[in-house]
């Protein structure tokens, strides 16, 4: 029999001593809605899987102007909450048009980071957000930007013996909107053909932009950030006329591959449509920010 | 005529104990018989056996679509504990060829390889795991071939063959025929409109993919339990294959988890059979994985139809020349039959005077084409009805009014020259949705489209023929006893693949014999117990079963009322009445409880049955025998209209279906709630056919072999469908009923083109309309400097 065997340490700590015992030959798993199927694909075949499931220490969501993401955060819990709903209506976006609910009733935030998928939903969001993402090992903690943490698809700046135990948001400024959108095949249970992210900060005008920041997936090898785009809205009235500009920019520096769910030339179309979309989307959430 | 406003409500249905004080009549909604058990998960398919002692099956699929084969190599994977056998095409005694009408498709591969799904060995083993081992060590060598991978390439002179034995090389089957004559007609008609359409290679993605179990029982009777629509033709097929005597091997049908045509014929069966004969009497399992299911079963044949449409100005249809070229793989399966329907149909229900239609199933090494709910319908209806659009666009005339000007009544000659002599209610169907406010309304509706949106609205009008043709048989033996327990036997011997024929052969037996749900029992298909009455195919199931099966009950109810009426000792019958469990006297009040009265009757006389056979078409068209062998002509069609409210996003091409209609023709209704679920389902599967749905193929090898790449929709893509029936009553069906079971599912696709069409003036001429290809085509427009 192909066989793993499945170890379920109580704190972070036991997980991390079993990380440093079991080396490459362990495999973390928290939902398991990635590492199940890439199992039965026989793409991984670990000796040991490392249960980080309810792991309360990894399972929360703290809000104090700022945010508190534990990795082991299911998505449903996410959709869910209140507060990420009102304040981080990004995320909100991401985790409610993720897979199905079942899906997200088991996998979570971490899990979906840490697989580092060109397609992760909740990739772009947390760019955008400018997040840190908090690593543990036996030799201590360290912190590392989300916008440095991919290294390819698949891929990340973690290290055998180190995992994900925090996301950490800060608060985001005054004036703020911030939507993630996402084109897909079909209306439920799909992966995205692009998802775009965008937060715009604006002064008190409510015109002129103060701070965008616009994040892609599927757009390259790993979900990225913007920069020209984000560039150019900088200091600028946010209209229609300025996201479709944006919009091209973003689609010119974007490099998406085709393959068999799109291809390149949609995908470049298609960021197009969504950053002008996303940030429209933007610009009503920050008004309706501001009047409450 | 009746015209019902409202879908039929659809009662929620939870405790089993309610539906089983019911007397089932006909035309009530009453809940399925077999709902219950299968939301609650406790039905057992054919996928869901895990016996005692139970042994794995799998396969060693080829993975190269064209290759001589030189040698398997079993040893290894012999050699790993837990590894039962390795059988390959030596261990087969019997012709090792299946198929239903042509036999060209090996159960293991002994001379040549013609597809990547091809089966090269068969492996049993202890468990699951150790048989995928097994199957990765087992390896073969293998002298490649150059392959045919489109139909083109198939048909070029020096093209290699598929197989070298056909006489037609790679042309399985030409159809033809001609009336009239197309040449001349062409100079005498006003407009002509000409069209090339390319439909895709689709997968069924039935919920349960192939599965079964089979044992070899001690008494050298070999049982197969398969997920299967045609248990009575799997037996001969794997008997022959396999060199046993028919007698010899017991098929089962259990309820199947979804077919569409994908399980009309063999897939597991004689692999199964084979294994069992090599596992010392234990039970052996197979279930194909999704993938495998993607990459070895049977898919509707991609299509490319070329179409010429000639009309007076008037609109009336004059004449109309189609080229059609389906792609059937490497094997025949069905793919002569449904080259044949698909040429039957492919003037659409007109009359036209004048047609020249050619057809031909072409193979190459793709994955194989087969029945697939439409059955080559679906293609030539996608082609026809984008014709009456353009057509109507060109004459610049209501398209509604074109189709109803050229559609067929009864009385008419359809267009293969088949007068029509049953119920024909498709212009009803049109009356119907010309008079809808989704169609009056439409233009209001379309003017408020937002930004960046467009939207339209198309129809279509259908027929389907259901059953055999003229030659094969459309043949049913209904089978029902009065047990001695006093109950009612009802003998289902065609299966039921989920659409609900078993809940509605219950409907029908306790209608007749006025006994309720809990008093009857359904044998499911099983060639030892039940009668063979054909496949779960061709819209016929419920059309020929149950007229054979009201036979059988009323013979049954007669002899139950004169023994009642005997041991009553009343002179006649009439004056008894069968009630729940007994049969009263009516005059005294006086009943004989059922079990009773079991106790004087004999088995044979408790035990009824009755044969029906569908009726054909007496009109002899001009083709050949061969094409009568495969099904030509048909004389019974249901009939259909359909519209689509689409809104398609200029920026991203996502087309929208934010509305559906469906008038429908299929006589009269039987249970309600069963007619809408295969309108509703039909329409649904219809959508992704249409939009999404397309089996990716390179050099044989199918890319799309999963779920998250081959797109079905989910439940939030198939908007609000609206159902309506036209009850037409026909004479010759139970109850006046005719087919419902696949009309539907050709309506999405050209309705929806059509319906993008008129949205933003771009007509896509390859399916499915997928975001790109509709984006590119509204790109297209714009640099032609086109119209807005
Ligand atoms: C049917 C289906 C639909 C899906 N739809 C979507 C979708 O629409 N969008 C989308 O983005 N994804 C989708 N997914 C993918 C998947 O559900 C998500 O990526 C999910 O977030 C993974 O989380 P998990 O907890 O299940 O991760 P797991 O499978 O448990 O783990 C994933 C990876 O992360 C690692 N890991 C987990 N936790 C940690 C940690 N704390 N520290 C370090 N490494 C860790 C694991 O070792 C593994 O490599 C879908 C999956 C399925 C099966």
């Amino acid at each position: 029999m192909r066989t793993f065997e499945y170890l379920k340490p109580a704190s972070v700590n036991k997980a991390l001593a079993l990380l440093d015992l079991y080396g490459d030959q362990a495999k973390l798993i928290a939902g398991g809605t990635d590492v199940m199927v890439q199992w039965k694909k026989r793409i991984i075949s670990p000796q040991v899987l490392i249960s980080l499931r309810n792991l309360a220490e990894l399972s929360f969501i703290k809000f104090g102007g700022g945010l508190e993401i534990g990795a082991g955060t299911t998505h449903r819990a996410l959709e869910l909450s209140p507060e990420i709903r009102e304040h981080f209506p990004v995320i909100h976006d991401a985790v409610s048009n993720l897979g199905s609910v079942q899906v997200r009733n088991s996998g979570t935030i971490g899990g979906n980071i840490c697989n580092a998928a060109p397609s992760a939903d909740t990739a772009p969001p947390l760019l955008v957000l400018d997040t840190n993402v908090r690593i543990a090992s036996t030799k201590g903690e360290r912190t590392v930007a989300i916008r440095d943490f991919f290294r390819g698809p698949s891929r990340t700046v973690l290290q055998t013996g180190e995992l994900v135990t925090l996301f950490s948001i800060p608060a985001p400024l005054p004036r703020t909107g911030m939507a993630y959108s996402k084109h897909t095949r079909r209306k439920a249970m799909d992966l995205p053909i692009v998802g775009v992210a965008v937060l715009l900060s604006f002064e008190e005008d409510l015109k002129t932009c103060r701070k965008a920041a616009i994040a892609l997936g599927v757009a390259a090898p790993t979900p990225m950030r913007a920069a020209n785009a984000e560039a150019f809205l900088a200091g600028k009235p946010v209209d229609k006329t300025t996201l479709l500009e944006a919009g091209k920019i973003a689609s010119e520096e974007a490099s998406p591959r085709t393959t068999i769910r799109g291809s390149a030339w949609y995908r470049k179309e298609i960021i197009r449509v969504l950053v002008r979309r996303t940030g429209l989307i933007c610009m009503e959430r920050a008004k309706g920010a501001a009047r409450s | 005529m009746k015209n019902k406003d409202k879908p039929p409500e659809l009662q929620p249905f939870f405790d089993k104990n309610i539906a089983g004080d019911v007397v089932p009549s006909i035309g009530i909604s009453m809940p399925r018989i077999d709902a219950y058990a299968k939301v609650t998960g406790r039905e057992r398919y054919a996928a869901d056996y895990y016996g005692f002692d139970m042994i794995w099956a799998g396969v060693k699929r080829a993975g190269i679509p064209h290759a001589r084969l030189k040698s398997v190599n079993t040893q290894a994977a012999e050699n790993l504990p837990g590894v039962i056998a390795v059988l390959t095409h030596k261990n087969i005694s019997g012709s090792n060829r299946q198929g239903v009408i042509r036999k060209d498709q090996p159960v293991l591969v002994d001379d040549k390889v013609r597809h990547c799904g091809d089966a090269v060995a068969l492996v049993l083993a202890e468990d699951k795991e150790t048989l995928a081992k097994a199957i990765k060590l087992t390896s073969a060598d293998f002298e490649p071939l150059p392959g045919v991978f489109t139909t083109e390439t198939a048909l070029e002179e020096n093209a290699p063959l598929v197989h070298e034995d056909h006489p037609g090389g790679n042309v399985l089957l030409k159809a033809s025929l001609e009336i009239g004559s197309v040449q001349s007609a062409k100079e005498h008609c006003d407009v002509l409109v000409e069209a090339c359409f390319e439909t895709p290679l689709v997968e069924h993605a039935y919920l349960e993919t192939e599965a079964g179990w089979a044992q070899l029982k001690e008494d050298g009777k070999l049982e197969i339990v398969a997920s299967t629509q045609t248990p009575f033709r799997d037996r001969m097929e794997v008997a022959d294959a396999l060199g046993l005597e028919p007698e010899r091997i017991r098929m089962i049908a259990p309820y199947a988890g979804g077919a569409f045509g994908g399980k009309d014929g063999v897939t597991v069966q004689s692999l199964l059979g084979l294994a069992a004969l090599h596992a010392n009497g234990r039970p052996v399992k197979m279930w194909w994985s999704r993938e495998e299911s993607f990459i070895a079963g049977t898919k509707r044949h991609a299509a490319r139809m070329y179409y010429r449409l000639g009309a007076k100005a008037d609109g009336s249809l004059h004449s109309l020349d189609t080229r059609l070229y389906f792609d059937t793989g490497p094997y025949d399966h069905l793919g002569g039959v449904v080259i044949t329907l698909a040429l039957e149909h492919s003037g659409g229900p007109y009359r036209i005077p004048n047609v020249s239609f050619k057809g031909w199933a072409v193979y190459t090494n793709n994955p194989i084409g087969g029945a697939f709910r439409g059955f080559g319908v679906a293609q030539v209806t996608a082609a026809m009805e984008q014709m009456m659009d353009m057509l109507a666009e060109k004459l610049a005339m209501d398209p509604l009014k074109l189709r109803l000007k050229n559609a067929v009544r009864k009385g008419d000659k359809n267009c293969v020259g088949v007068t029509l002599t049953h119920s024909t209610g498709l212009v009803e169907c049109l009356e119907a949705v010309a008079r809808h406010p989704l169609w009056t309304e439409r233009a209001a509706w379309k003017s408020k489209a937002g930004p960046f949106k467009r939207r339209g609205a198309g129809i279509v009008a259908l027929m389907h023929a259901s059953g055999y043709g003229p030659v094969v048989p459309d043949v049913a033996n209904a089978k029902v006893e009065l047990t001695a327990e006093g109950k009612i036997k009802v003998y289902c011997g065609v299966v039921d693949m989920g659409q609900g024929n078993a809940a509605t052969n219950l409907q029908i037996a306790g209608s007749i014999l006025c006994q309720n749900v809990d008093r009857i029992e359904l044998i499911l298909p099983d060639t030892d117990r039940t009668l063979p009455s054909g496949s779960a195919s061709a819209s016929r199931c419920t059309y020929t079963f149950g007229n054979a099966l009201i036979g059988a009950c009323e013979t049954l109810k007669l002899r139950i009322l004169q023994r009642a009426a005997d041991l009553l000792m009343v002179d006649d019958c009439d004056e008894t009445a069968l009630i729940p469990g007994a049969v009263r006297h009516l005059p005294t009040g006086r009943e004989i409880p059922l079990h009773r009265l079991a106790t004087f009757m004999n088995e044979s006389e408790r035990t009824a049955t009755q044969r029906f056979r569908a009726p054909t078409a007496k009109e002899i068209p001009p083709v050949g025998n061969e094409i009568r062998l495969h099904g030509f002509p048909h004389t019974l069609f249901s009939y259909g209209a359909h519209l689509v409210r689409v809104e398609v996003n200029e920026l991203t091409g996502v087309v929208d279906v934010k509305r559906y209609l469906s008038v429908s023709d299929c006589g009269k209704i039987i249970n309600p709630h069963v007619y809408e679920q295969q309108i509703q389902g039909a329409i649904a599967q219809g959508i992704g056919y249409a939009l999404s749905e397309e089996v990716q193929v390179n050099e044989g090898k199918v890319l799309t072999a999963d779920l998250a790449t081959f797109i079905i929709p989910a439940a939030s893509d198939v908007p609000e469908i609206e159902s309506q029936p036209v009850e037409i009553y026909e004479p010759s069906g139970p109850y006046g009923l005719k087919g419902v079971g696949e009309i539907a599912t050709n309506g999405p696709l050209p309705a929806i083109a059509n319906a993008v069409a008129d949205a933003c003036g771009v007509r896509i001429f390859r399916s499915p309309l997928t975001p790109s290809r509709v984006l590119r085509a509204l790109r297209e427009r714009l640099s032609e400097g086109g119209v807005h």
